[in-house]
């Protein structure tokens, strides 16, 4: 076995968690029940990955089995990448070809090879209907670098592929020639849209998320302790109104189901910058350059929560309530006068 | 830096290292102070005069250089007893036997490998603003085996702190600014020894939004030539499901803009004017995303010359106006430890 597939074998083995590795070990699929057995699962990580190295030895284990366990690792971990969005679009008129995935791997294959050599890809298709490809790059000249792949999830008969890893640029081309010419479109182009939640981008661009919005109807919180005797019951009636505008509004911009899942939402706004006539400042400066960063954990539940916690009107900005809609989370917002624009042509 | 088990709670202040932590405002006199400063309980001013600092002198940016561009912790000091120049030598003696003692217990020190560890004390005329004013100190440790390589570095000022220099007694030396970069287990082992050595006392220069906002303003206003950066303000959101942070980024030009239409006086800048500042770029931000960053906290502030965090934490990315910087920082340490 070559030299350059033990060490990977060994140093993917070291990535997985022990808790996993059974399971992990199992799907890959290289080896026998009996082997399976024999590993003592149990013993320090490094000897671990050295029995794993052996016992590939034994049975003859080729990159593309190492590339298969990483491929199993990572899409155990998906949310440990960035994912980035690309649309492929088809030109009128072009035809609808039956789609199989053996066409697809050929087409995609040749396409790449045509221009690169050295090139390792790897397909491998999960339970969830997703294609992921795996691709490790090389030059003319040198043998594919093994340790910065890139990975593309790819749904059959959808125009989306979700791709992770800031390539080259010129690797990128040769990427949308083979997806293109695989997945039989003519153009392709990125969403500006991203995410470390693969299945929220999903969940997004698929329009899954709205599934969620009847299933679970919350009841409003019954207040506790509450001794409010002291205060004038209409006041009371009326913040309880309030609440409810707002959990309704709110309700009416981001469902009441889960939401998918964002760490960030950008916008670049050219806009003119106007301050109230009573401040005597600046005024109708355009454009005035910002660059707005919204950042969290789960972007989109904090944004809900900013009108009822007093933080912002209700109903929220336009701006921050289409990131689902548009399939967006990265605007340029110029001046228009109609009110802001994100550059869209529909808009 | 370790945060002493002894913290302080009662006035929210950090101590440095662990042991001592004696503040003691017998060595100043409170009242003096505040009167002529105008600056009573250490609020902030309702203006600041614009400093005039005199420009430094050739080649002091190979002097100061280590002060740029590297994150530096910023302390308040009470004043120490018993300083003095002349001991420069023996205090550098002292401090690499401590620090050798520490490593031979093999408690604090994590420094990578069998490091030989050398402290040198030097005077820094060049932070010196004034005739009255006194030098900074400067507290390197180098790795003697390593390159050399400095692993460590404080920096005690009193940058424009003529003020405070007046009313201190005898016998005490007044650097109400410490900036420290460097190991944390470094900087528990020789904050300790200074607290003990000079029976003074470390917290950590928390700085507050309305300060923030003055330096957003001060800052925007400065003339930059090169390496010009967008004015960055970050904002901590309390109250949602999840942590929320906004970033509001504004193109330099653009932003001095807004403060040059502000800023109308010469000599000093306002805290009306700040307020002016800070309203109409959360006045801008609501026309777009009607969220009152109002009721968020400023936390971060970054220029063109230098970033800075509420912790405590600054970048100095600029030479330019370095003075400046380091005479806002030392009045705001004034105003924490009286």
């Amino acid at each position: 076995m070559d030299e350059i597939v033990a060490e990977y074998i060994r140093r993917t083995v070291l990535r997985i968690p022990r808790s996993e590795m059974g399971r992990m070990l199992t799907t890959w699929g290289v080896f026998s029940e009996n082997q399976l057995q024999s590993i003592n699962l149990h013993q320090i990580k490094d000897k671990l990955s050295q029995e794993v190295v052996q016992l590939c030895e034994e049975n003859g284990a080729t990159i593309k089995h190492a590339a298969n366990l990483d491929i199993i690792y990572n899409y155990t971990y998906r949310d440990k990448k960035v994912w980035t969005v690309y649309k492929m679009t088809k030109e009128d008129g072009d035809e609808n070809v039956v789609f199989n995935w053996v066409d697809f791997k050929n087409r995609f294959k040749a396409s790449l090879r045509l221009l690169l050599k050295n090139v390792t890809i790897t397909f491998k298709k999960f339970e969830d209907n997703s294609m992921w490809i795996r691709i490790a790059w090389g030059t003319q000249f040198k043998k594919p670098n093994q340790y910065k792949p890139t990975y593309v999830v790819y749904h059959s008969q959808t125009p989306y592929v979700f791709i992770s890893h800031s390539i080259f640029k010129n690797c990128r081309v040769l990427l949308f020639q083979a997806l293109l010419a695989a997945a039989n479109y003519s153009d392709i182009h990125e969403m500006d849209l991203r995410s470390r939640c693969l299945d929220s981008l999903k969940d997004i661009v698929f329009k899954r998320y709205n599934q969620n919005v009847e299933t679970f109807n919350p009841q409003p919180l019954q207040e506790r302790n509450s001794t409010l005797e002291n205060v004038d019951p209409r006041i009371i009636q009326e913040d309880k109104n309030k609440k409810e505008t707002i959990r309704k509004i709110n309700e009416e911009d981001f469902g009441n189901g889960s939401l998918p899942k964002l760490q960030y939402a950008q916008y670049k706004l050219e806009t003119v910058f106007k301050s109230k006539p009573e401040m005597g400042i600046l005024n109708d400066k355009e454009p005035f350059r910002c660059l707005v960063t919204f950042s969290s954990p789960h972007l989109l539940e904090a944004l809900k929560s900013l009108a009822p916690a007093g933080l912002a009107t209700a109903p929220l900005s336009r701006l921050l309530t289409c990131i689902v809609p548009e399939a967006k989370n990265s605007f340029k917002i110029t001046e228009k006068k109609s009110g802001f624009s994100h550059g869209l042509p529909d808009q | 830096m370790e945060r002493a088990p002894t913290e302080d709670t009662a006035s929210g202040r950090k101590t440095m290292g662990h042991g001592t932590n004696f503040i003691s405002t017998a060595h100043l006199s409170r009242g003096r102070i505040s009167l002529k400063r105008g600056n009573l309980f250490g609020h902030t001013p309702a203006k600041r005069r614009i400093l005039q600092t005199p420009r430094m002198q050739e080649n002091a940016d190979a002097r100061i250089g280590f002060l740029l561009r590297k994150q530096l912790t910023l302390y308040s000091v009470t004043p120490l007893y018993r300083f003095s120049y002349d001991r420069l030598q023996e205090y550098s003696r002292q401090l690499c036997f401590v620090i050798a003692a520490e490593k031979q217990k093999g408690l604090a020190i994590h420094v990578e490998g069998d490091l030989k560890l050398k402290v040198k004390f030097s005077s820094l005329s060049v932070l010196k603003t004034s005739e009255k004013g006194q030098a900074g100190v400067l507290i390197q440790v180098t790795a003697e085996n390593a390159g050399p390589k400095v692993v460590w570095i404080g920096c005690f000022c009193c940058t424009c702190g003529d003020d405070i220099l007046e009313t201190v007694m005898e016998d005490f030396t007044c650097f109400p600014l410490f900036l420290v970069n460097g190991a944390e287990s470094l900087s528990a082992i020789i904050g300790t020894w200074l607290q003990q050595t000079f029976d003074c006392s470390f917290s950590l220069l928390t700085i507050s939004p309305l300060n923030l906002a003055w330096m957003a303003a001060m800052w925007t206003g400065y003339k930059i030539e090169h390496h010009k950066r967008a004015m960055e303000l970050t904002f901590s959101v309390p109250g949602t499901s999840q942590p929320l942070d906004i970033s509001y980024a504004i193109h330099a030009e653009d932003a001095k803009a807004l403060w040059d239409s502000i800023h109308t006086t010469q000599q000093e800048v306002r805290q009306e004017q700040v307020n002016l500042f800070m309203d109409g770029l959360c006045y801008h931000f609501y026309r777009h995303f009607k969220i009152y960053l109002s009721a968020t906290r400023l936390v971060k502030v970054s220029t063109s010359v230098a970033c800075v965090h509420s912790d405590g934490k600054i970048k100095i990315l600029h030479s330019a106006y370095l003075m400046e910087i380091l005479a806002l920082m030392t009045e705001l340490a004034i105003s924490q430890i009286l």
